[in-house]
């Protein structure tokens, strides 16, 4: 019985990530995600990014939801000021919408508006590297 | 110091003669470019100092195809910004300038002009017009120990006329 019981929570588990990530699955995200061009004067394309999407209450640190040309997801962002970090301040239960990573990369940006102070970009991809090129420019 | 005529047309020569200055003819003008690296890691203008004379126009432009900047006077009506641009002198502010676009500022007062860009000024991104006429004294700047990052030297941009990154 127990058994049964974790085989079913397992399975509302796996279905409420798949229709989460179904949901931000494609281009633009349910509410309250909000085009990133809108809010702050951006390109509305980033080469090497994608087209961008977030919650402006979660800013800077976001997840940011990256697009390419087609509207299919391809990464989720995570912005994290370097003073933050200096800091010592936590960056606890970041929300994972974006369904499975392929793979991560992290790097140092300088700034932009709406994130306007040094910070790092935390990206996971949900798709393969080769893949990237969907949104490199 | 007093400025010489060579001095002040050594920019324009530079631009004449093409060498790395990006210039603005269709409007007499020269360009200042903001860039950018592919990951916006790295930001700056391109020259970050640069020689002209009184009246002389200088343009800005957003050559980085990932970011957005400014071009913004280092002046008490900016953010609180320090004064570093002649006491008496219109400060500007461009606003952000999405790729492509534009933003020029005619100088007219000679002297040392500091600007900075909104985004990235903590990144490093800031830079620096010397204005000076011929037969001039060389313009000061403000005292440079209270700037954020450091300018080019005022006396390398004379000698130089426009000045890039190392």
């Amino acid at each position: 019985m127990r058994t049964l019981a974790f085989a079913g929570a397992l399975t509302l588990a796996a279905a409420t990530a798949a229709f989460a990530a179904e949901s931000v699955g494609t281009a633009p995200p349910p509410a309250p995600f909000q085009k990133v061009s809108k809010l702050v004067k951006l390109p509305d394309f980033l080469p090497g990014i994608g087209d961008l999407y977030v919650d402006p209450a979660t800013l800077p640190a976001g997840p940011f939801l990256a697009y390419d040309r087609d509207g299919k997801i391809v990464s989720t962002i995570y912005m994290v000021p370097i003073e933050d970090l200096e800091a010592k301040k936590p960056f606890d239960n970041l929300p994972a919408p974006g369904g499975a990573v392929d793979h991560t990369d992290i790097y140092f940006n300088a700034g932009h508006p709406g994130v306007e102070k040094p910070h790092i970009h935390v990206v996971l991809w949900h798709v393969p590297a080769a893949d990237e090129a969907r949104v490199a420019k | 110091m007093i400025l010489s005529r060579r001095h002040i047309l050594r920019t324009g020569g530079l631009a004449l003669a093409g060498l790395s200055l990006p210039a603005w003819t269709a409007e007499g003008g020269i360009d200042i470019r903001m860039r950018g690296d592919a990951v916006g890691a790295d930001v700056w203008f391109d020259p970050v100092g640069f020689l002209v004379g009184p009246g002389a126009t200088v343009r800005w432009r957003n050559d980085d195809a990932g970011n957005s900047h400014t071009t913004t006077a280092y002046h008490p009506d900016n953010r609180g910004h320090p004064l570093r641009i002649p006491e008496g002198a219109v400060p500007w502010n461009s606003d952000y300038l999405l790729p492509g676009e534009t933003f020029a500022v005619t100088f007219a007062k000679p002297g040392v002009y500091d600007y900075f860009c909104i985004p990235h000024e903590m990144a490093g991104m800031v830079g620096r017009i010397v204005v000076a006429e011929a037969g001039g004294a060389a313009p000061v700047a403000v005292d440079d120990g209270d700037a954020v990052h450091a300018f080019p030297p005022v006396a390398d941009i004379l000698h130089r006329g426009a000045v890039h990154r190392a």
